[in-house]
């Protein structure tokens, strides 16, 4: 083989290890941004959650222990989403403990809704506990399905940033792991039935 | 919302695929969304208005069957216009793994999308040999949906990640409308029985009925069975105890009024499936016509029927336990009424309504932030090089 063949061959690879890299950065910085649209949508459905569940309480259609215990842990909840409000979401990739705060929301929306309140609730529409209760349920839906979805989504990045060609030509930049969240998200079973 | 769905399955035959894209279009359209439907029909099959014919289909023998496809340079070429056109906000792709404009529509588009995985059956094979090549474009999915637990666990073994439940849905108000016929209506002393099914399935259960049968004639000689589905009655009457063919009706395969009809009249509906069911829509329909509901206790059916509360449920394979039960039922009329009554208010949970609504938040959580759905540009470049490098005129 000469010299010119020899060059055309090491120009193929190099164009072929070039566009390899290029698609792969492309595939994992699409991947990166499922991450983050999928947690922007996660923090959303939490505060509308948070705001939700704080209205019920001050709806006046509950009795005031549940509503104490509802407002806190609500309130905990909207603190916890405002001290972080302007960072980047993704950096740092701390969900910052939250995970412990909408816990207790759950639970203690979990408390509060009992079935014979919720059939109270339901059973009276021109309150306005109804129309917050509905609220309610259906953010804490949405809850549950951004954040499968966000997993799903982090599962996808890890898997692709093991991969080798990610690793040796480090094509996640400074872009940290994304991590799953993990935190009670159950819908209140009276509430859902 | 502008929402494109895509559906593999040609709209030449029915099929559930077929309906469950068929009843999701015309809920948003109803709603006042946007929907346009992408599917394969032949020329002269008439289409509703929403749906985009991508051309006739080839039959393909793919996992286990033949099902009718199409593919191809010129059919992936009409999906990336019918992408580029609709400017959608969602793209829905109804089973992203079978060779068809499913995978097409998820190869070339960008940006939100949502898939439905119908089949709880997929061929591990087929999906092994072809990952690597499928890994990339189910990684656009961005919310993955499973019509059942089973279908989900398809999608968490061979797909990889979850996959949410939402269930098929139901157009419960044609059933609770319809009007029940003289001729399929019981007496007191003489129930009616309704069994729907293939009848040469034995799956379907009409053996463990017609083994039930006797016990039941015997305390009340004048019941009669009413079989509705396709399949051989000659065979199926010759397999049964000589009373109980003697009691049975064979109706054959019915128009789904006649079947709403039926299920409104008939004083119980038994639903004696030994297995392979993944969710049970017939009894979705019998509770929402208002049909007392006695079932084997499959998972899937327990779950339909609110762990047992809105249907009777017997061990599964037992002809006793659904003799007793029948006989239990038969005479006690409140008893029947109070199974219908709770049976009509649990089959609301299934309404298209509902299902749809559980539909639109999937698409709110995916679109949340997202602009709209484009034709992937990774691919069309690389497309573009292809075709360039082939001396194509495209």
């Amino acid at each position: 083989m000469d010299a010119i063949t020899w060059g055309v061959a090491v120009v193929a690879v190099l164009l072929g290890v070039a566009w390899y890299l290029s698609y792969s950065a492309a595939r994992l910085d699409r991947l990166h941004a499922r991450v983050e649209g999928a947690l922007s949508a996660l923090d959303a459905q939490l505060v509308r959650r948070a705001e939700a569940t704080l209205e019920l309480a001050n709806s006046g259609a509950l009795d005031p222990a549940s509503a104490l215990i509802l407002a806190g842990a609500a309130s905990e909840s909207l603190e916890a989403h405002n001290e972080r409000s302007g960072e980047d979401l993704l950096e740092g990739q701390h969900f910052a403990g939250r995970e412990v705060i909408e816990s207790d929301l759950t639970a203690a929306l979990q408390i509060a809704l009992t079935p014979p309140v919720v059939e109270e609730l339901r059973g009276d529409p021109g309150l306005a506990g109804e129309p917050a209760l509905a609220r309610v349920e259906a953010a804490a839906m949405r809850v549950q399905l951004a954040r499968r979805f966000h997993n799903d989504a982090v599962k996808d990045v890890q898997r692709m940033r093991r991969k080798w060609v990610v690793r040796w030509f480090r094509l996640a930049g400074h872009a940290e792991l994304p991590q799953t969240i993990e935190f009670d998200d159950e819908v209140p079973s009276a509430v859902r039935a | 919302m502008r929402i494109g769905i895509v559906c593999p399955y040609s709209f030449d035959v029915p099929g559930g695929v077929q309906f469950h894209v068929r009843d999701l279009a015309e809920h948003f359209l109803g709603q006042g969304h946007h929907a346009s439907v992408l599917a394969p029909a032949d020329n002269d099959t008439p289409l509703p208005g929403y749906v985009e014919s991508v051309g006739r289909t080839i039959p393909v023998r793919y996992n286990g069957s033949v099902a009718r496809l199409n593919f191809g340079p010129v059919t992936a070429a009409r999906v990336g216009r019918w992408l580029e056109r609709g400017e959608f906000d969602v793209v829905h792709i109804h089973e992203p793994v079978t060779p068809s404009i499913s995978v097409l529509a998820l190869w070339a588009a960008d940006g939100p999308i949502v898939a439905t995985f119908h089949t709880s059956n997929l061929r591990s094979r087929a999906m092994q040999a072809a990952y690597p090549l499928l890994r990339p474009s189910l990684e656009k999915i961005a919310g993955r949906i499973a019509v059942s637990e089973d279908a989900r666990r398809t999608v968490t073994t061979h797909v990889g990640g979850d996959a949410v439940v939402i269930p098929n849905g139901v157009n419960v108000d044609r059933f609770a409308s319809a009007a029940a016929r003289p001729e399929w209506q019981g007496t007191e002393g003489a129930p009616t029985i309704a069994f729907l099914g293939r009848l040469d399935e034995p799956r379907k259960g009409l053996p463990v009925l017609a083994a039930a049968m006797p016990t039941v004639l015997a305390q009340y000689p004048g019941a009669r069975l009413l079989v509705v589905g396709p399949g051989d009655a000659a065979a199926a009457r010759e397999r049964m105890a000589p009373e109980v063919a003697a009691a049975s009706e064979f109706l054959g395969a019915v128009s789904d009024a006649d079947k709403a009809s039926l299920l409104a009249s008939v004083d119980l509906y038994v639903a004696p499936h030994t297995g392979g069911e993944s969710f049970g829509i017939v009894l979705v329909e019998a509770m929402s016509a208002g049909a007392p509901v006695v079932a084997s206790d499959l998972p899937a059916f327990l779950r339909v029927l609110d762990g047992g509360r809105a249907g009777a449920t017997f061990q599964n394979e037992d002809a006793e336990a659904l003799a007793a039960q029948v006989v239990r039922l038969a005479g006690d009329p409140a008893a029947r009424a109070e199974l219908a009554a709770r049976g009509r208010s649990r089959a609301r949970v299934f309404d298209w309504s509902v299902v749809a609504e559980d539909v639109m938040a999937v698409y709110e959580m995916v679109t949340h932030g997202a602009g709209l759905v484009r034709t992937d540009a990774t691919d069309t470049r690389w497309t573009r090089l292809l075709r360039r490098g082939r001396g194509g005129d495209d």
